[in-house]
């Protein structure tokens, strides 16, 4: 973390608006990927970020140490996001198909076969433990480097590195026939 | 890294590997271990499906471009600035402070921060309101009429902004689509919606790109996009190749062994002018053998990298070479959209400043604002200059060092000899050495003459001595006295340098003697002898030995006597008497008494210096005269003494017994007598 980014930290705990304002700029899109990664859907993980900014925004003296704010924005989150799928996750999400697709036409078959692609890997994502999906999200979302999502999600150095070639050895497990079809 | 770790934790390797955050030395690390490991290099290509696969189909859930301005919105809606921020920024402090200070100190340090907060805070909360307002909300506004809306609503770039990457995109725009339009994406007009897509549909059909660019293409093209260089809804243009927009620092590292300093300088410069780079700095020092070595940084175009140092390392020896790239597009492209972030945000100050309708402390404010924005321009703008200098060209950094670098400059031979001198008169040998060293050029570092509690002098003395009269000075004074030991080391210390040099001087430094005069003879006796002689007068026989070991020219170490109870004498004793008296001597033992357990024992060392006339042997001697066989306390006059006297004991203890007996009856017979005696008197004044 450089100079600048941890004085707009500690400008944002000591309640500098505008510093928090640039931290939401800066920092929602990562939470995002947090909560989505936990939820596996849009608009309740921007629910949850949007919870989580005004609870952080009110509760920021309780961070002692700048450095550790990304870290301490995201544990909200993945907190909120449990929260929020323990509630009603007891009713499975609906894939709902829109619009009936002509399989003639060739590039809504393509389309076709990418949602459901979609739908194979985010059902794969489902199963993973909550930290494994983060840093999967964070890492295909953002594309953010290690270090940067060891830091948002408060690890220590190097702990990355196992928990995401675990998360990717699962999908790849439980992806096998869809993988294979890809040439 | 050993290979079997890698085999072991593959799996994060593989992670690692396809999320490109490997260093260099962990990748040739991997791509080894994968060239002799089937099994895992099947891993890698399931690995590589499986990113691609989640490329695809996750990285599109990511947050839309608007979605910061949205959660942005959302949180000013939500958390007005006026309210709540006094109450918890002062409750923060409080918190903060309080931590840290004693309770009574902390009271009185929050009393005053209440009163700044209050009368500080409160002046200031409407001014910064109307700076939100102003800043923030005409961005909104403008956005809309922008056509670069999506690339403005973010301010972390991400692949998913590249438009240029159109299946992602398209699907989003389809999402939102299928989603009920949000009223905060208002800022997203439906215009440059609808127009945006058609671009995109024409690309994907027009430019024939497939679904999805391979990994690697995305970030520069989406660099590229927020570079500025194409802007967002011009996507048909051409494709941009990964070389054209990557900004990498190329520098690279070469030791080379050269037989001649100059005129590998010049052919460098020569051929960092063939491909138009130049020398930037150079460097070089003389070392004291005569070599040169010298550091030379020499700047070339990068794509001409390659092929300079193919032509470098015709120089010399290549002894090193690194070649590394530094990858600053992220950073780079970052600052660049910071860049014209702030500028934006310049030109919207300035617009506000033109307007002039605020109160002269919102225009300070303002104008304060500005000033900061300014600083950040500068501080960006030579940040990106920095880069690209860096960029522009690759650094080539040459070490050039000529052969045998290290060869020694001269040699210096030290010698140190130690003397030990045996002298019967060491006082007299130590003047006689002091007196003979005064001509010669000789220099005593240290001299000291030590007597012990036993008389037994020692003169130890350094010397420092010329080495072309070394020989002869040692020489004298090895004959001053008997030589006991002698050892002389030389040792070769090479001069600025190691290693063998053909031209190197050799000189000789002065030689160091390290002397020791003694009389104890440190000198091991040649020759051992034990022996036990019987005789019936031991003190005599001793007194006797003395004296022929006196005449022999021997000398008494050690002498022990003792008597044991029984009447055995023994005596111990140790001489040395020289070799050519060592017969006799033993010759005059055989007068004493009888000699038992002879052992004679020889110790020829050829490397003694010592005259085999002169060499002492050592003779330990046990003379012994063999004990009574009955002893005193047993003899029989004795015994009847003894008996005799215990008898009388026995004697005197059963009249002690008597005694005490007597003393224990004697009151009960007075008490029974008297009254006895007056019941007698009784009775008969009764009868």
């Amino acid at each position: 973390m450089d100079s600048s980014e941890h004085d707009l930290y500690r400008a944002a705990i000591h309640g500098d608006r505008e510093a928090f304002e640039m931290i939401i700029r800066t920092q929602s899109r990562a939470l995002f990927a947090v909560a989505y990664g936990i939820l596996q859907n849009r608009e309740e993980a921007e629910d949850v970020v949007q919870d989580t900014l005004v609870k952080a925004w009110k509760t920021r003296w309780r961070v002692r140490d700048p450095e550790k704010f990304p870290a301490w924005l995201s544990t909200i989150a993945r907190h909120r996001a449990r929260d929020l799928a323990r509630r009603h996750r007891s009713v499975p999400f609906p894939l709902e198909s829109e619009e009936p697709i002509d399989p003639a036409n060739e590039e809504a078959a393509t389309l076709l076969r990418e949602k459901e692609m979609g739908d194979e890997v985010r059902n794969a994502l489902a199963t993973l433990p909550e930290l494994h999906r983060a840093a999967l999200t964070l890492r295909y979302f953002e594309t953010m480097d290690y270090a940067t999502i060891e830091r948002t999600l408060g690890l220590t150095n190097g702990a990355l590195r196992g928990i995401l070639g675990r998360a990717m050895e699962t999908m790849r497990k439980r992806l096998r026939p869809t993988l294979a079809t890809l040439e | 890294m050993p290979n079997e770790t890698i085999h072991e934790e593959i799996e994060s390797w593989l992670a690692a590997d396809v999320h490109d955050q490997l260093s260099n030395d962990e990748r040739a690390a991997f791509q080894s271990h994968l060239a002799g490991c089937p099994a895992c290099r099947a891993l890698q290509e399931e690995e590589k499906k499986m990113n691609e696969l989640l490329e695809r189909t996750l990285a599109k859930e990511a947050a839309d471009p608007a979605f910061e301005e949205r959660m942005l919105s959302r949180f000013r809606d939500k958390v007005p600035a006026s309210s709540g921020g006094l109450g918890s920024f002062f409750a923060g402090l409080t918190r903060l402070r309080a931590a840290q200070i004693t309770a009574v100190a902390a009271l009185l340090l929050t009393l005053v921060q209440v009163g700044k907060i209050v009368t500080g805070e409160s002046g200031n909360y409407p001014r910064q309101q109307k700076t939100f307002a102003s800043s923030f909300r005409p961005q909104a506004a403008q956005a809309a009429d922008e056509e670069r809306t999506i690339v403005t609503g973010s301010n972390i770039p991400t692949a998913e902004e590249a438009p240029a990457n159109p299946a992602p995109a398209f699907r989003r725009e389809l999402n939102s689509k299928s989603n009920e339009p949000r009223p905060d994406t208002s800022a997203m007009s439906a215009n440059a919606i609808d127009e945006l897509k058609k671009d995109l549909d024409d690309k994907s059909k027009v430019a024939g790109m497939p679904l999805k660019a391979p990994q690697e293409s995305d970030r520069p093209t989406d660099a590229g996009a927020l570079g500025g260089t194409k802007p967002a809804t011009v996507p048909a243009a051409p494709p941009v190749t990964p070389a054209d927009n990557r900004k990498l620092i190329r520098n690279a590292q070469l030791d080379l062994q050269v037989t001649n300093y100059d005129a590998a300088l010049q052919r460098l410069t020569a051929l960092a002018a063939e491909e138009h780079g130049f020398i930037a700095t150079q460097n070089s020092a003389k070392l004291p053998n005569g070599k040169l070595q010298g550091t030379i940084v020499i700047k070339v175009l990068p794509e001409n990298l390659d092929r300079f140092l193919q032509k470098a390392r015709g120089l010399g020896e290549l002894k090193n070479q690194t070649l590394g790239t530094d990858d600053v597009t992220k950073a780079y492209f970052d600052t660049d959209a910071r860049l014209r972030n702030a500028k934006r945000m310049e030109e919207r100050l300035l617009d506000m400043l033109k307007q002039n309708t605020g109160k002269v402390s919102d225009l300070l404010q303002v104008e304060k604002e500005l000033a900061r924005v300014r600083e950040q321009i500068e501080q960006m703008q030579g940040e990106l200059k920095y880069y690209d200098a860096l960029v522009q060209y690759a650094t080539v950094t040459v070490t050039l060092a000529e052969k045998d670098l290290n060869e020694p400059a001269a040699f210096l031979l030290k010698e140190t000899a130690n003397l030990s001198l045996f002298s019967a008169d060491v006082e007299k040998t130590f003047g006689e050495v002091k007196s003979a060293l005064q001509n010669a050029k000789t220099q005593i570092v240290q001299s000291t003459l030590d007597r012990d509690n036993s008389g037994q002098a020692t003169a130890r003395m350094t010397l420092l001595i010329a080495p072309e009269e070394s020989d002869a000075v040692i020489a004298r004074i090895k004959s001053m006295g008997r030589v006991q030991n002698y050892n002389l080391q030389t040792e070769r210390i090479a001069q600025n340098g190691s290693g063998m040099s053909d031209t190197a001087k050799v000189e000789r430094d002065k030689v160091q003697l390290n002397l020791v005069i003694s009389r104890t003879g440190e000198e091991q006796a040649v020759q051992q002898t034990s022996l036990r002689i019987v005789t019936s007068a031991v003190t005599d026989k001793v007194a006797q030995l003395k004296t022929a070991l006196s005449q022999a020219g021997g000398e008494l170490r050690s002498s022990t006597f003792s008597r044991n109870p029984d009447g055995q004498e023994v005596a111990n004793i140790t001489l040395r008497v020289p070799m050519k008296n060592y017969a006799g001597l033993i010759e005059s033992f055989d007068k004493l008494g009888e000699v038992k357990d002879l052992s004679v024992q020889r110790n020829d060392q050829p490397s003694t210096t010592a005259n085999p006339e002169t060499a002492p042997a050592d003779v330990n001697l046990q003379i012994y005269s063999p004990g009574k066989i009955v002893s005193d306390e047993s003899g029989i006059v004795s015994t009847i003494r003894r008996t005799l006297g215990q008898g009388v004991a026995a004697l005197a203890w059963s009249v002690r017994m008597i005694g005490v007996a007597l003393a224990f009856l004697a009151p009960w017979g007075l008490a029974l007598g008297l009254v006895s005696w007056l019941v007698v008197r009784f009775a008969k004044r009764r009868g």
